[in-house]
């Protein structure tokens, strides 16, 4: 049976959607349906650089959704990535680990993309040092 | 390794193992430079004792206007052959049989062609500005590049170095802007108050260059200027390593770009597997559950429930 949740075709089996909202730019979505789940993140993205960053790491990461297996290979619109939890999927994996994935998830998603963000400003800091003190 | 080193070490290496070498084997050796400077060093099969150096140089023809051939002569006299072939803008020939003593430093010298050549216009602007004319000097531009040019102007009591800079993908325009916004305040340190001034606009082209015909506008295109003042060129010394460093400023922008992403790709390489560990304690650990057990008698022991799976001649023996 296909996850009635992508299908959506039956309104009988879909449950309520439900958001999760800090922020305008950080919200999660959370469809569910009979057999179901959607679960979808928008990551916080404060400037240009953030855009960048989060965008090549949820794309790094969905290119490698084979093995994530509960990841969605495209995410939906307005968010930056989607995980679709089915019921052959509960049944064969621990559901309260699932749980604990996607929080540590969407705990270190936003620590990475920060630290990234730090440490290339330093890099481009030494570099411009390093370059101008050259010149004597 | 921060810096970039002014001349082709490649270039070096090949052409002292051509100098060193006892035998004179034929050579033909294409290498590649910064700015699509392509390197052909070449042996003919009859005259194995001479090496040809063919340099192709797009915008050499650019450069001879500042006084490129003059430095060439100065620099690479001996060598240099007049029988410009073709795509090769500048031929050097050195005779095997007869090399001077100080092999290494040849190669060496050799190397830093391309270095030597680019730095007309510098040298030119710098000697306006010793001659202490009145009003700014000619404005040099040399296309090193397709869609990137170089514009050096001598005024009364400095030297504008104008780079137009060009991303062609949006990640490295970021990532572009995250660097040279740093050129600009890095200045604010106190140990590089002494290095020239940078300034930054991205579309708006400065004012010294605003005037030139089929200047690029758009997101994708930046310029970046150095203000060089007398203590960056006075001294002959300073003044050549000045212009080496300043010439490779292009280059080391965007070998710090790519560093910078690669080392965001490793990054988030050791996060997608920190992230599949925990995917994988979802999974329900196969190889112990299969593993068996014994009871304290010796005997199987099978938890019922997996009874249907077990094999038939294990079962026999199992407690149920």
């Amino acid at each position: 049976m296909c996850p009635k949740v992508e299908a959506g075709n039956t309104k009988e089996v879909l449950l309520n959607p439900l958001v999760v909202s800090r922020n305008e730019n950080e919200q999660v979505l959370i469809e569910s349906s009979i057999n179901s789940v959607r679960v979808s993140i928008k990551i916080k993205q404060a400037d240009d650089i953030e855009r960048i960053l989060a965008h090549q790491f949820t794309r790094f990461l969905m290119l490698r959704a084979e093995s994530f297996i509960i990841l969605r290979r495209v995410p939906i619109k307005g968010y930056d990535i989607s995980f679709l939890i089915t019921n052959f999927h509960t049944e064969q994996m621990y559901k309260h680990k699932l749980v604990d994935f996607i929080i540590e998830f969407m705990e270190e998603v936003d620590k990475e993309i920060s630290e990234m963000k730090l440490s290339l400003n330093a890099r481009a800091r030494i570099v411009a040092e390093t370059y101008l003190s050259q010149f004597v | 390794m921060i810096l970039l080193e002014p001349n082709s070490y490649v270039l070096e290496e090949t052409l002292l193992a051509r100098f060193n070498s006892e035998k004179h084997e034929v050579v033909d050796i294409t290498l590649v430079d910064f700015d699509n400077v392509i390197y052909h060093v070449q042996t003919q099969a009859e005259q194995r004792n001479l090496l040809t150096l063919g340099v192709e140089m797009k915008y050499f023809n650019e450069v001879v206007q500042y006084g490129a051939n003059e430095i060439l002569q100065r620099e690479y006299g001996p060598y240099l052959s007049s029988s410009a072939s073709g795509q090769y803008q500048i031929t050097l020939e050195f005779n095997l049989d007869s090399l001077p003593e100080d092999k290494a430093g040849l190669a060496k010298h050799v190397s830093m062609l391309k270095r030597n050549v680019l730095a007309s216009p510098f040298v030119r602007a710098f000697e306006y500005w010793e001659s202490q004319q009145e009003g700014a000097g000619p404005l040099m531009a040399t296309h090193y590049r397709e869609d990137e040019a170089i514009y050096v102007q001598a005024q009364q009591d400095r030297v504008t170095v104008i780079f137009s800079t060009l991303f062609r993908e949006e990640v490295d325009r970021v990532l572009g802007r995250v660097f040279l916004q740093e050129f600009v305040d890095a200045r604010r340190q106190a140990s590089i108050q002494n290095a020239p001034q940078v300034f930054y606009s991205s579309r708006e082209a400065p004012l010294e260059i605003r005037h030139l015909p089929g200047l690029k506008q758009d997101e994708s295109v930046g310029y970046v200027s150095f203000v060089l003042f007398p203590r960056h060129f006075a001294d002959a010394d300073v003044r050549e390593k000045t212009i080496s460093q300043i010439q490779l400023f292009r280059d080391y922008l965007h070998y710090h770009i790519k560093c910078a992403k690669a080392y965001m790709h490793s990054r988030m390489r050791t996060r997608v597997t920190s992230f599949l560990k925990v995917i994988n304690r979802a999974k329900p650990d196969r190889t112990t559950a299969t593993s068996e057990k014994r009871t304290a008698t010796g005997r199987y022991f099978r938890p019922q429930f997996r009874q249907a799976s077990a094999s038939p001649q294990l079962g026999g023996e199992s407690e149920w």
